[in-house]
């Protein structure tokens, strides 16, 4: 493909009405494959800004730089984006499971069922890592 | 082997299916233990268990070798994982599938590269006396 093919209408056959990929055409298991690599792209970027985050651990007197950094990501705006980090996380991993039981022939009979089962426990985990960041968030600190 | 099919691309190969399970795996165990180490375990810091992350902190976490294979393995691990994924997702086009050998040589290269820039950010803290 050369660059003059980017354009949009070269890709009607990937987003377009007709296309697999348009929101009322996709069943469960294709939202999921959807899902699935939109979260793991969305983690790559993410693996690289917290390389560069920890990158500040080089520079000032005994990590003053990483200290400071670290104080304005406890803040409650950035506590939010980790939280929202850790839905994309266990969205990945729970369906990941699921990927895996399905290349070991368990439960592809019934794997509708199997994937709202796996959303269920990652639900149960998103609300435990509610509860754990809750106070960051919603109660404001006594001064750090 | 059976005939039972198992979803692996044609372009990106068995090898790269089996290991991105391999690595999957793994990480889970890594990112367990390492949500766990930095962000509820009191490590006797300067900082106690408040939930504020220092310097000292994860220098003093990383006066163990344990953590510094969990820290370094997760981070092989992750960019396996991260970039073979990124590799299946490009090989679904026909623009990346025509030209492999590149995007597998560029991968490999961002993949040490990164490993390298990984390694090297945590080793101030290693060395620090942390506290």
């Amino acid at each position: 493909m050369k660059l003059s093919e980017l354009k949009l209408r070269n890709f009607k056959w990937l987003f377009g009405r007709n296309s697999e990929f348009w929101p009322t055409n996709m069943k469960t298991g294709m939202w999921a494959w959807v899902g699935h690599r939109l979260t793991g792209l969305a983690l790559v970027v993410y693996v690289f800004l917290h390389l560069s985050f920890i990158t500040t651990a080089s520079f000032g007197e005994d990590g003053a730089d990483f200290d400071s950094l670290m104080e304005i990501t406890s803040q409650p705006l950035f506590v939010l984006m980790d939280f929202i980090l850790v839905i994309v996380v266990i969205y990945h991993a729970m369906n990941g499971f699921r990927v895996i039981l399905f290349d070991m022939g368990i439960g592809i009979k019934r794997q509708k069922l199997v994937f709202w089962i796996c959303m269920a426990v990652a639900a149960v985990l998103v609300v435990g890592g509610l509860w754990a960041v809750w106070d960051l968030i919603f109660v404001p600190s006594g001064g750090a | 082997m059976s005939e039972q099919r198992i979803a692996t691309s044609k372009v990106a190969g068995t090898w790269a299916w089996f290991f991105q399970r391999v690595s999957a795996v793994l990480l889970v165990v890594f990112l367990a233990i390492h949500i766990y180490a930095d962000h509820f375990m009191d490590l006797g810091g300067e900082t106690g268990d408040e939930p504020l992350i220092t310097f000292s902190d994860v220098s003093i976490r990383l006066d163990q070798l344990f953590y510094i294979v969990v820290d370094y393995g997760m981070l092989s691990m992750v960019l396996f994982h991260g970039l073979n994924g990124l590799r299946t997702v490009m090989f679904d086009f026909d623009m990346f599938a025509k030209r492999k050998r590149l995007i597998d040589v560029t991968l490999w290269v961002v993949g040490i590269a990164t490993l390298i820039w990984g390694i090297v950010i945590l080793l101030p803290f290693i060395s620090g006396s942390g506290g």
